[in-house]
């Protein structure tokens, strides 16, 4: 017996969408005042060739050297303690972000939470969202302004500012991870009497885990570019140093330093592959 | 043991899984469960495990209406219910001495249970479950390194160190071989003779049901079909039970030719053709 063809279904994306996106893409080419002939007309690329001309040869002075290694330094620290502050931050307000925990899902099939009680878990969650789309709408360079206010100049505003902003990226991508883990393995172990932290502990967290460590890395690599910036505003590292050299035209000491960053972005990138290649 | 009265259950925006089901399960009693898939089998054992809530009806587990359980009371209640899942259900990232000691959950403070996950509270209680399915050397693998059959024995290495009183297995061999199926099956049979637990399973293999259980509920569109004895499950019975379900009708008719795919570790039986 012969079937009718099932209906075809209606585009994901509609003609009237794609037009639309193309009026933004042709508006948004006008607002920001695109003019490839600046950049690559005689003129422009005069202007390139010869600040490029002046960098060179890199300054590697004594001085220049130590300076761009303490910096070297400095915002490698910052990248990693921002980083791991993010963590800190994100993993508790994660678990306020994920639905699947506190009021639906399979861990609520058994007993669903009351009206009351619910109300206040899906406000719970509200807040959560709430509070790491803050965090991670502030960027990195204006956490650090503020917090160069509030705890003086140095690496440790750096820190604070890396680990507010990126805090508030993990905590949403934390959240999603834990609402997408498989849920059979959860209902089985609610099924031997666990309760809910048991079952966070035994099935949602070893599933998840391998991921939280491969968006950590990510961040990390983020990050590292991001603390070399934080010193434009103050807080401390390579950014500061850049800042200077840039202000005073010490081009020779400029190029020592965009080395610097060059080389320990090549070693973040290093470590995090060898570290995701062992944990995740 | 239980004592179910009109349970009825609706899924958001769906029909009704379960419509009317009403059925009485003495303490120690072995009941096989078996009917065309989307019968609505499997939820009514995520009923019977108190991990489902029903639409309607009364869930009475040893005298008491669970709807008026506390939180607390349900997670008891629970411990003493042990579930073996068609999909294992374990968590393939924990090695098997975890997975297995996870039927302590229902009985370990919070704190136990964090420190287990770091050096295992009573390895040995879960090598010797290990040991009674016939997989002791696999205490310390990574569980996703296992085979389907194997993970099945883990799930049901975990449901011995649970100690429940009731088992309940849903299609604990639609994953398996032939040979095994017929192994798992007996092997839970005798560990619930043995300890005087109650055993209810759901089957999609009506020659296995029949073979090893004293009582057979047949279950069709969310509604109990029949409840009998083997001896009178009768081959009308069953194409009423499968009729429209091509796959079982075919499984039917293979019973009624005499071919048995689980050959002579099953008794012969009754009601068809030798």
């Amino acid at each position: 017996m012969a079937r009718p063809a099932p209906a075809r279904p209606a585009r994901a994306f509609p003609l009237w969408a794609g037009a639309g996106f193309a009026a933004l893409l042709v508006w948004s080419w006008h607002g920001t005042g695109v003019d490839p002939a600046a950049l690559f007309g005689p003129e422009g690329l005069g202007q390139i060739a010869a600040y490029v001309r002046k960098l060179f040869p890199p300054d590697l002075s004594a001085h220049a050297l130590r300076d761009a290694a303490s910096g070297a330094v400095e915002t490698f620290a910052i990248s990693l303690i921002g980083s791991l502050l993010s963590v800190g931050i994100a993993a508790p307000l994660s678990l306020l972000a994920t639905r699947t925990l506190l009021y639906r899902g399979i861990l609520f099939e058994g007993r669903p939470p009351g009206p009351g009680a619910r109300a206040r878990r899906v406000a719970l969650y509200a807040a959560g969202k709430a509070t790491l789309r803050v965090l991670r709408t502030i960027p990195e360079i204006v956490w650090a302004l503020i917090f160069v206010f509030m705890v003086g100049l140095g690496p440790f505003p750096g820190v604070l500012a890396l680990g507010f902003h990126t805090g508030g990226v993990l905590g949403k991508l934390f959240g999603e991870v834990l609402e997408d883990v498989d849920p059979a393995p959860l209902e089985a172990l609610q099924a031997t009497g666990a309760t809910r932290f048991q079952v966070l502990v035994y099935g949602v967290l070893p599933q998840a885990l391998p991921q939280f460590v491969s968006y950590t890395l990510y961040r990390w690599e983020v990050n590292i570019r991001a603390a070399a910036m934080m010193g434009f505003v103050g807080a401390g590292g390579l950014g500061q140093r850049i800042h200077v050299a840039i202000s005073l035209f010490h081009e020779h000491q400029l190029l020592t330093l965009i080395l610097a960053i060059y080389l320990i972005v090549t070693l973040v990138d290093a470590l995090s592959a060898y570290l995701r290649a062992r944990l995740v | 043991m239980y004592e179910l009265r009109g349970i009825r259950k609706v899924f958001a925006g769906g029909e009704a899984a379960l419509d009317g089901v009403s059925l009485a399960v003495g303490r120690g009693e072995h009941v096989a469960f078996v009917g065309p898939s989307g019968a609505g089998k499997t939820t009514l054992f995520r009923i019977l495990n108190l991990t489902l809530r029903p639409t309607a009806g009364t869930l009475v587990l040893d005298g008491r209406d669970v709807a008026g359980l506390s939180d607390a009371e349900l997670r008891r209640a629970r411990t003493r219910i042990g579930t073996i899942y068609q999909r294992q259900n374990l968590v393939g990232r924990l090695r098997v001495v975890h997975n297995v000691l996870a039927g302590n959950l229902g009985r370990w403070s919070t704190a136990t249970a964090l420190a287990s996950l770091v050096r295992p509270r009573g390895a040995e209680e879960a090598a010797r479950a290990l040991e009674q399915v016939g997989m002791p050397e696999k205490l310390w693998a990574r569980t996703d390194e296992l085979s389907g059959g194997q993970q099945q024995r883990v799930a049901i290495a975990r449901v011995l160190v649970q100690n429940p009183d009731v088992i309940l297995a849903d299609e604990p061999v639609s994953s398996v071989d032939p040979s095994l199926a017929v192994t798992i099956v007996s092997l839970l049979r005798d560990l619930s003779h043995e300890r005087r637990k109650t055993l209810l399973m759901n089957l999609h293999s009506v020659e296995l049901a029949l073979a090893y259980f004293p009582r057979i509920v047949g279950i069709r569109d969310g509604r109990i079909h029949f409840d009998l004895a083997p001896a009178r499950v009768t081959r009308e019975l069953l194409a009423e039970l499968y009729a429209g379900h091509r796959d079982d009708e075919l499984q039917l008719e293979r019973l009624q030719d005499g071919t048995r795919p689980f050959g002579g570790a099953c008794r012969p039986l009754p009601g068809f053709a030798e």
